[in-house]
């Protein structure tokens, strides 16, 4: 089995005529905003002298956007090749920064990289997606039937694995992104109806004798959640701030720069996790419908990527992708904007941080990669 | 391959495709549901959240209005503004080091034990309460200069301490007119809450009392509290989420987020300072009070009452045992002797007796009694103040040189009642009507008061007592003066001493009338004949008061020596007693005795005889009155009179 690299001359014309230039433009357009945002949200933050976040940000994201680019050139079929490789590789990552990592506010999360950070969980969202991709489409080979409850048992071990490690770091919020990635794609893989109803009764049962497992801060927020004004000094705190600050904005926004919730350091990590209500506040009704608009062809154009994937790796792969995208936008849009409780999910491209833009770039170069590769036998 | 080939191309596309489309949906669904959220969020709700974003950020500070000034008829100010810097603390900017800054506080202003522990005490309340670690308290009111640039110089070492200008009542002639004046204090929570329904109640302009706020506590600072109060002004202040003060300009433009305050109103009192301070520095007295009214309009034009304590202190800049000392002190500072102190008139209240006895019938204008000295009734003998005896007097005579007996003959042939009948007439025994604090109403005993009040009930003899302002009869300073008010002129007056009220421009806003309560109707002659033995008692040489009459006037008046004590056997002179066992001395007089401008009433407190204690200040006092009288027209006269031939 060699490495399918050499394609012919008019093939690889072909391959790159197929480049999904439609999501390159929602990509950087979204790209584009989100600096832009980032310029706002981080002008009161950060010791003076210091290169400015959002033009680490922007470096980011040339850099990875080319890595992109190279991985969409590489066919598809190579990465299915080294998937268990790599999802081996990333659960090592885990135990390690589990063990070893460094320690940031309660929760060991992090490998240091010399000056920058570098956070396994976020590649743990790549690392399931590819390997339950492989598994379900090798799976297809072999099975007849739909998949029943013992059927289900590696592949939810797929996902679940790694989701646990991250979930004891403790990263709630991207332990819930690997499995909701894991879940979306399997929905899509041949289960029985009767399966799906019984896991989802159990998960509901699961939900319910957990809950007291939960951590304080956890269960508090899922109670500001319920009632956010009721406690408006404590662990409402984030969430009714970030609502002023979204509901502030009223149709048009204060303007670029102009948000006082945003200069006066009233949100809580307004550069990462709450940077939407940033968003919000400046450019008001207006600017989220543009924002949500273009998360929503992106996502759109994932499913569609899917539809027509040459086969079912890429199929799987790029409904994971779309997964991904998804759930990370909702639960992230939706947390801010008191739809939802408090969890730690970044806004792809929006929030500020190196892995998950890195992270989202290689998702969305496979997407590519699928994409281009729809005629290619 | 088969791993890499194994599927023909679109195979898997048509296994896929309805569940896609049900991911389409789902996925539309939920934006949909972000932009729901979003919609009520932003455009329906936005101008609520909006409003909170600048409650966040914008910090009210309280900008405090000027209180209005006490001025005299002639503007001099009496009381007015000025700044004290106060040291405060913010728990919340001091944190745990809290404590130490508060011993290094100690050192630099040189706090007692008593102080410091009452820091640390606010510093607890501060800490238990949520909003209140952001809210600073008061360490030391009105440090000294000198400490205010120390403190700027420890800045660095003191977090969370200030030093903060803040307007302060300044009483420029401190206990000159205390009483009047009144203070100010810090408001109560259960006080507070009275007074803020009473704004509400009344849709007023002005903010809400808060807690630390000062609220005028006795005289004319309590009974104008609403008129002098202004109105605050209010600065919203940009900050940031901890509480730092930003400059930030983009939170629109400064005189947008300031409304400025509006200073409270001035009150132009009928006092005239000269006067008043010609009394305070004329009156020779420990305790007492010197009163003096406009004859012609019952306004008074000074009021004297000593001792009290000084309102500079008492607002606030007075320790737990300075406050103590004062309550405690027998002289008894916090009482407003004018109007809250019963006194025995003495002979002061020969006068009524005489009114009542020619108005009754009993005495005749011309009607002469024999003294020698002594009246007897039944086994009962009462001394007359001259052991020698008068020998035969008339009502001047009487009147002027003071003699008991021929009173003590009127008064037992008169009866308690109608003594009593024509006291009240002359406005005793009901408050006068000040309007500026509380009043005791005076003792009138008639017939039925003793029957109640005394043991065995009326006497005969106690009509005697009476009639020479003894026995049971009390009245106030305040009310002698509304009295011989009457006797000069005619008219009770309501004794007022606000003028005006004016803006802080000088407008007027209000003007206080003169308001008769009565008029005295006596018979043809009764006047007269009373009138007659008031100039005696001035202008004859046989008069108590012959040594205080005057060259520039014509004064009527009476003295008066009110009885503390039960008198022994042997007579003593005031020196050879003890202090509160003194008798109190009185001088009431109006002048000039044929058109009366000013009446004048002094008691000076356990100081003897009235003659010689009350009446020289008294009469000081009506030549100060013609003096300034006389300098004022002339100075008026050049504008007044330019059109004249």
């Amino acid at each position: 089995m060699a490495l399918d690299l050499s394609l012919s001359s008019s093939a690889q014309r072909g391959t790159f005529a197929q480049f999904p230039g439609h999501v390159a433009w929602f990509v950087l357009s979204i790209c584009a905003i989100g600096v832009w945002n980032l310029a706002s949200a981080s002008r009161n933050t950060g010791s003076p002298g210091a290169t400015p976040i959002w033009k680490l940000q922007l470096l980011f994201m040339v850099v990875f956007a080319l890595l992109a680019l190279a991985i969409s050139l590489v066919d598809y079929r190579n990465y299915q090749l080294f998937a268990w490789v790599f999802y081996a590789a990333v659960i090592l990552l885990l135990v390690y920064v589990a063990l070893k990592g460094k320690r940031v506010m309660g929760a060991r999360r992090w490998i240091g990289l010399g000056p920058f950070n570098l956070q396994p969980s976020e590649l743990a969202k790549l690392a399931v997606t590819l390997a339950l991709a492989r598994w379900l489409h090798d799976d297809a080979e072999r099975r007849k039937e739909p998949y029943g409850m013992f059927g289900l048992a590696i592949p939810l071990a797929i996902i679940l694995v790694p989701a646990a490690i991250v979930k004891f770091q403790p990263d709630l919020g991207t332990a819930l992104i690997v499995a909701g990635t894991g879940f979306t794609m399997l929905l899509f893989a041949p289960v029985r109806w009767r399966t799906i109803a019984i896991l989802g009764t159990v998960a509901v049962i699961g939900a319910t004798v957990g809950y007291p497992h939960l951590k304080p801060y956890q269960k508090k927020r899922i109670e500001t959640f319920v009632n956010p004004e009721g406690d408006v000094r404590g662990a409402g705190y984030h969430a009714t701030q970030s609502m002023i600050a979204v509901g502030s904005g009223e149709g048009t926004g204060k303007g670029w720069g102009q948000g006082t919730q945003n200069n006066m350091r009233f949100l809580p990590e307004q550069h990462t996790d709450f940077v939407f209500s940033v968003w919000a506040e400046e450019h008001g009704f207006l600017g989220c419908l543009i924002l949500l608009a273009l998360y929503l062809a992106l996502i759109a154009s994932a499913i569609d990527i899917a539809a027509g994937a040459r086969d079912r790796f890429g199929h799987y792969a790029a409904i994971g992708v779309a997964g991904m995208l998804f759930w990370q936008v909702f639960i992230n849009v939706g947390m801010v904007i008191g739809l939802l409780p408090v969890v730690g999910v970044t806004l792809p491209l929006m929030s500020y941080g190196g892995s998950s833009v890195m992270t989202i770039f290689l998702a969305l170069g496979l997407l590519a990669n699928v994409s281009m590769r729809r005629f290619v036998n | 391959m088969s791993l890499l080939n194994g599927t023909a191309p679109g195979a898997a596309q048509n296994e896929f495709r309805p569940k896609l489309a049900w991911a389409t949906v789902v996925v539309i669904a939920a934006f949909l549901a972000l932009f729901g959220k979003l919609f009520w969020l932003q455009l329906v709700r936005g101008d609520e959240y909006r409003a909170r974003a600048e409650d966040n950020y914008l910090k009210e500070v309280r900008i405090p209005a000027d209180r209005g000034l006490i001025l005299d008829r002639n503007h001099v100010v009496l009381v007015d503004q000025r700044p004290s810097f106060d040291v405060t603390l913010t728990a919340n900017y001091c944190g745990r080091q809290c404590e130490e800054v508060l011993d290094r506080l100690a050192v630099t202003l040189d706090m007692t034990l008593e102080e410091h522990a009452a820091a640390l005490g606010r510093l607890a309340e501060a800490r238990g309460k949520k909003n209140a670690r952001f809210k600073p308290f008061v360490v030391r009111v009105d440090v000294r200069r000198e400490d205010v640039d120390v403190l700027e110089a420890q800045y660095e070492d003191l977090p969370g301490v200030d030093v903060q200008p803040v307007p302060h009542r300044s009483y420029r002639y401190s206990a000159l007119g205390g009483h009047l004046i009144g203070y100010m204090n810090e408001v109560g929570p259960k006080e507070m809450e009275t007074l803020n329904a009473e704004l509400k109640k009344g849709a007023s302009e002005q903010p809400p009392y808060s807690l630390g706020d000062y609220v005028g506590r006795r005289g004319l600072e309590k009974r104008y509290e609403r008129t002098l109060r202004g109105v605050d002004g209010v600065h919203f202040v940009p900050v940031d989420s901890k509480g730092r003060a930003l400059d930030v300009a983009t939170v629109g433009p400064e005189e947008k987020r300031y409304v400025p305050s509006r200073p409270g109103q001035n009150l132009v009192l009928s006092i005239d300072w000269r006067l008043q301070e010609f009394a305070e520095k004329t009156f020779p007295a420990t305790a007492g009070v010197v009163a003096a009214m406009d004859a012609k309009t019952g306004f008074l034009l000074a009021l004297v009452d000593r001792p009290a304590p000084d309102p500079n202190k008492m607002s606030g800049r007075i320790t737990a045992a300075e406050l103590r000392s004062i309550y405690e002190d027998p002289l008894q500072p916090d009482l407003f002797r004018a109007i809250q102190q019963h006194y025995h008139p003495g002979s002061t209240y020969k006068a009524v007796t005489a009114i009542a006895a020619l108005e009754e019938g009993i005495f005749r204008p011309n009607t002469t009694v024999r003294c020698p000295g002594y009246y007897t009734m039944g086994s009962h003998r009462w001394r007359c103040d001259l052991e020698s005896g008068h020998g035969a007097v008339d009502f001047e005579h009487a009147l002027g040189a003071s003699c008991d007996v021929f009173f003590y003959a009127a008064g037992a042939q008169l009866g308690a009642d109608a003594i009593a009948k024509w006291s009240r007439a002359l406005g005793l025994g009901r408050p006068t009507g000040f309007d500026v604090a509380g009043e005791v109403p005076g003792v009138i005993p008639d017939v039925a008061w003793h029957d109640a009040k005394v043991l065995g009930g009326y006497q005969k003899g106690m009509a005697v007592n009476l009639a020479i302002g003894q026995g049971d009869v009390n009245v106030t300073p305040m009310q002698q003066l509304v009295m011989y008010g009457a006797l000069a002129t005619g008219t009770l007056w309501r004794p007022q001493v606000v003028l005006r009220v004016e803006d802080a421009d000088g407008r007027v806003l209000k003007t206080f009338e003169p308001e008769a309560r009565g008029r005295l109707e006596l018979q043809p002659g009764t006047r007269e004949t009373v009138l007659k033995g008031l100039l005696a008692a001035v202008n004859q040489p046989f008069g108590t008061g012959w040594w205080s009459r005057l060259q520039e006037t014509t004064m009527a008046g009476k003295t008066g020596t009110a009885q503390v004590m039960a008198l022994g056997a042997q007579r003593l002179k005031a020196s050879e007693l003890p202090y509160f066992e003194r008798d109190h001395a009185w001088f009431a007089a109006f002048a000039p005795a044929a058109d009366p401008k000013i009446v004048v009433v002094v008691l000076n407190e356990h100081s003897g005889f009235g003659a010689s204690n009350a009446a020289p200040t008294a009469s000081a006092l009506v030549k100060k009155y013609l003096e300034l009288e006389a300098q004022d027209a002339a100075a008026a006269r050049p504008a007044g009179v330019a059109s004249g031939p």
